[in-house]
């Protein structure tokens, strides 16, 4: 197998250099049938790819450790959820899933594109193709996954490492990478653009609508990263400014620039370099940040591989790209200039322009402070380093301009505002502000920054709310319906822009979380059990120690008491698993949360003794975390509704009435509104919700074969997990034993009810449970495949007809409405 | 077109020597030394007080508790060289005997003085290399 899987790995080197000279030459020469043909082993590298991968993937199955890769990385007890994602776990897969996701997006955008981008298309397959080609060459002379051992295989793997063992950390990379890889796509039409000198702005269409959903994905990744740092590894916070985390988050920043910018190309024709040079830099940070993370370069308190060789080639790489584009944007700057002018620093083009300078400075900072270690060694020969302190220090400032600036933006016109635009923009937002202010002096709050951004976050909000509320007022005069019908059509009718303004009202509430650190409150404590310590108004009290084993691990469990005002309000868990697999490293640690709305309070089991029973406790109050999720999840509303085919929504209202629309967009965004604080509800830990002692061996193994369902607390195992859903249910298996039913009709009990396995862990590995685990996998093929479908269906029909016509009318009636917002008294 | 090139170019300058000052100001109070028990135990004094991050390894046997408290005691070593190091506080868990560490804090005449939190052993990262192994 393993053979199998080098040779795909080979034959997709030698398919990507052919799909490079073809797709090149075919172009040059004007030949349809090279063209075609460079497309069509393009497709086959994804098709080989995806063949690489099923090996792989079966290699960890059928726990292949011959493979070095697979032995390394998973271990004969590991959960088969965890197995599949060690495919992803280690550097060689990483690189190799890099590939595979580039490989099946490419030929998404090739696909779907091939049309109506007739001229661009082979250089667009040129460019990704050779991406794929560097890190496919990568992987066969340097990283290949499939290495076997060459003499004796171990008998068993070595097991994934217990810390990655975690619910997030499995949907965070994929998503981290699906952000990083599609960032790809956009560059690659850059470049077909300035090869072509097709420079007008026509590519920028095309690869909006990608940034964004790799936009989307790559937020995701990073706050998913956050949750897993804030749940998994116990030290209170969620952002440490680690390289790794930094790596991320730099094309966050330029991506961010550039679905700004391209709004005034749009609508000016202004910003044309800028917007080349923004895409350019977007790629090379995701190729710079996979370069420090995996080479070593940045030396970091986590161990990342020091690899020289792979260092060495990756700036080849690196410095070849640089060369390459910057020198065609030099070549090219004839055709990029400018076809307007600014005519006021008072427009929106300006907001957007300063509103770039900063998020680039963000970048640019981040990228000097991560690299500062390295670069004082390299030029003082002195290794010097930065903590997060000064990171904290630069970023928070300018974070809050940020702010005030996603504020300011929207209300200033294109071109030029007048003093009446600005006093009527400003007047309501201001006030917002300014009230917010008073109040939270007024309430004896003395932390100036988070009261700075909590006055700034009600100005965004005051903005966002004006937009919707004057826009929806204009539009219920025009089509005579209620407001807030009047709203959801404005919402349908200009999605990118009302879309935005819902990312915006998300970012405020990351930032009424991340204000919320102003307020944190930390405590480190050594208590004897009954032993009572106070942290701000709760009173924490240690009951006990427990050691239970369940075969994987070794348990310890704190049993805490927390009261608030005298009256007791939870019990926690706090505990430390000791994984049997890797002794010789630390126990991982179990943080037990309290989360409310207004903030977690976080108790981390340190150390203990278990002779005295004595532990050591962290504790934290984090206020305002929470918002912190339920802001990336507006976000994430937001970000769809801009993505929605403009028609997607015009079909629906046409065979709607208008009010059942309105009442559907409501309930779609009360349920996903009310989703997150219930989730997170469930998982609060009742005190009769206690992990119970299994009374026998039935109860025993169904705890750790059942996952918790609640939807809240990342599937734990019933026997273990807090939450007041796994308490019913342990009451239920409790009756269901006292009655006398066997392990296995209860298992069937669960799965008649709930129509299916999803309640255990791992399905069971009979008949077409063998195939439950491909579940989310045709799933997640299937909604590509739709929304693959969707915008083929829409990129045709959008050009047959009505191609100049409908984004012409949609502009006519933005105008519209900015005038007749202008003339509001 | 020249006058606006020079406006431009002026706010441009501005800009940056306004940025470089900043930078340099909070950077010569938020930068450390980063350095190897050896590099600076060859001659302590000229290191006294300075902020640093120390990097070495925790020498066996050498880690004292006092009890029912968090104080530490421990010896940190490097290439021979020996340093005794203070901590009081939460440990992380990959703190322990031969540990690789790096500590976050001051050099005094009677030994390095860590920050609060200022412990950090290395923590595994699914991207080390792979072990050689077979």
């Amino acid at each position: 197998m393993a053979s199998l899987g080098s040779f795909l790995l080979l034959t997709a080197f030698v398919v990507c250099s052919y799909t490079v000279v073809a797709s090149v030459v075919g172009a040059r020469r004007r030949s349809r049938r090279l063209i075609e043909s460079g497309i069509g082993a393009f497709y086959l590298i994804a098709a080989l790819m995806t063949v690489a991968s099923g090996v792989i993937v079966n290699a960890f199955l059928t726990n292949d450790f011959t493979i070095k890769y697979v032995a390394h990385y998973s271990d004969s007890v590991q959960p088969l959820f965890y197995k599949l994602t060690s495919y992803w776990g280690g550097l060689d897969g990483s690189i190799m899933f890099w590939v595979f996701l580039l490989s099946i997006f490419g030929s998404i955008a090739v696909y779907v594109n091939r049309e109506r981008y007739r001229e661009l298309i082979p250089y667009v397959v040129a460019v990704i193709a050779t991406v794929q080609a560097f890190f496919l060459f990568l992987m066969v002379v340097h990283n290949n996954p499939f290495t076997t051992f060459l003499t004796a295989t171990p008998p068993d793997g070595e097991g994934l490492n217990p810390l990655l063992q975690n619910y997030w950390m499995v949907i965070h990379p994929p998503s981290l990478y699906i952000g990083l890889v599609g960032m790809t796509v956009p560059y690659a039409f850059g470049m077909a653009a300035l090869f072509t000198g097709h420079l007008d702005d026509s590519w920028l269409r095309a690869v909006r609508r990608w940034t964004m959903f790799a936009w989307l994905f790559l937020s995701f990744g990073l706050m998913l990263g956050m949750i897993w740092a804030y749940e998994e590894l116990g030290w209170g916070g969620y952002w440490g400014w680690d390289p790794v985390e930094n790596a991320a988050l730099l094309p966050w920043f330029t991506a961010t620039a550039f679905l700004h910018s391209v709004m005034v190309q749009e609508r000016r024709s202004m910003l044309r370099v800028w917007n080349v040079t923004l895409v350019i830099l977007t790629f090379f940070l995701t190729i710079f940040g996979t370069f420090m993370t995996r080479s070593g370069v940045v030396q970091s308190v986590h161990a990342f591989g020091d690899d020289p060789a792979l260092a060495r080639l990756f700036i080849i790489f690196m410095v070849t790209i640089l060369t390459v584009s910057f020198g065609f944007v030099i070549y090219r700057l004839p055709l990029l200039r400018a076809r307007n002018d600014l005519d006021s620093w008072l427009s929106r083009e300006a907001a957007f322009l300063v509103n770039n300078w900063i998020l680039l400075f963000c970048a640019f900072f981040i990228l000097f402070a991560t690299m500062f270690p390295t670069l004082s060694e390299a030029i003082a020969g002195e290794r010097l380093t930065v903590g997060p302190p000064f990171f904290n220090q630069w970023m928070l400032p300018i974070g809050l301009l940020l702010l005030l600036l996603t504020g300011i933006g929207p209300l200033l016109a294109w071109r030029k505002s007048t003093i009446r635009n600005l006093r009527d923009s400003f007047l309501w937002p201001t006030v917002a502000a300014l009230t917010t202010a008073g109040v939270f002096t007024a309430l004896g709050f003395r932390v100036w920054v988070s009261g700075l951004c909590f006055a700034l976050c009600a100005f965004v909000t005051g903005t966002v709310v004006q937009e919707f509320w004057r826009g929806g007022n204009v539009r219920r005069r025009a089509t005579g319906t209620d407001l807030f019908t009047a709203i959801v059509g404005l919402v349908g009718r200009n999605k990118r822009r009302y879309g935005g303004y819902i990312v915006h009202l998300g970012i405020v509430l990351i930032f009424f979380g991340f204000a919320g650190e102003g307020f944190k409150q930390e405590q480190q404590v050594l208590l004897k059990p009954g032993e009572q310590t106070t942290l701000g108004h709760f009173s924490v009290r240690y009951d006990r120690l427990t050691i239970r084993d369940d075969g994987q691990k070794q348990m310890t469990t704190a049993f805490v008491t927390v009261f608030e005002d005298g009256r007791q309000i939870a019990t926690m868990y706090p505990a430390k698993w000791a994984f049997h697999k890797h002794e010789d490293e630390p126990p991982t640690t179990e943080v037990a949360i309290r989360r409310s709305i207004a903030e977690d309070l976080y108790i981390v089991l340190a150390a203990y003794d278990a002779a005295t029973q004595a532990a050591s406790f962290q504790m934290f109050i984090n206020p305002l975390v929470n918002w912190i999720w339920l802001g990336f999840g507006i976000m994430a509303l937001g970000t769809g509704i801009a993505l929605l085919p403009e028609r997607a929504l015009a079909f629906a209202m046409e065979r709607m009435p208008g009010e059942a629309a309105a009442t559907t967009a409501a309930l779609l965004l009360a349920v996903l509104l009310g989703a997150a604080p219930l989730a997170a509800q469930q998982h609060t830990g009742e005190s009769d919700i206690a992990p119970i002692l299994p009374r026998n061996e039935i109860e025993k193994s169904l705890g750790e074969r059942m996952v918790c369902l609640c939807g809240g607390c990342g599937k734990e195992p019933i026997g273990t997990c807090t939450c007041g859903y796994a308490a019913g249910i342990r009451r239920e298996i409790a009756k269901f034993v006292d009655e006398g039913m066997t392990e296995d009709e209860i298992i069937q009990h669960y799965i008649t009810e709930l129509g299916g396995q999803q309640i255990l862990g791992t399905p069971l590995n009979q008949g077409i449970g063998r195939l439950a685990w491909l579940f989310p996998y045709l799933l997640g093929a299937s909604g590509a495949f739709v929304v693959g479908f969707a915008a083929v269906r829409w990129s045709r029909r959008s050009e047959k007809p009505r191609a100049g016509e409908q984004p012409q009318e949609d502009a006519d009636l933005s105008e519209r409405l900015d005038d007749e917002l202008r003339n509001l008294d | 077109m020249t006058h606006r090139y020079i406006k431009i170019g002026a706010t441009v300058l501005v800009l940056a020597l306004a940025f470089s000052g900043l930078l340099w100001s909070t950077l010569s109070e938020g930068a450390e030394y980063y350095k190897h028990v050896d590099e600076v135990m060859t001659s302590p004094e000229q290191w006294h007080g300075k902020p640093m991050q120390l990097h070495g390894f925790v020498v066996p046997g050498s880690i004292l508790v006092n009890p029912n408290t968090l104080e530490y005691q421990f010896k940190v070593e490097n290439n021979g060289h020996v340093v005794n190091a203070s901590y009081q506080g939460i440990m992380p868990d990959t703190f322990k005997n031969e540990a690789e560490v790096v500590l976050k804090g001051r050099l005094t005449p009677g030994g390095f003085h860590t920050d609060p939190n200022g412990v950090m052993a290395k923590c595994p990262s699914k991207y080390e290399p792979a072990k050689k192994v077979g």
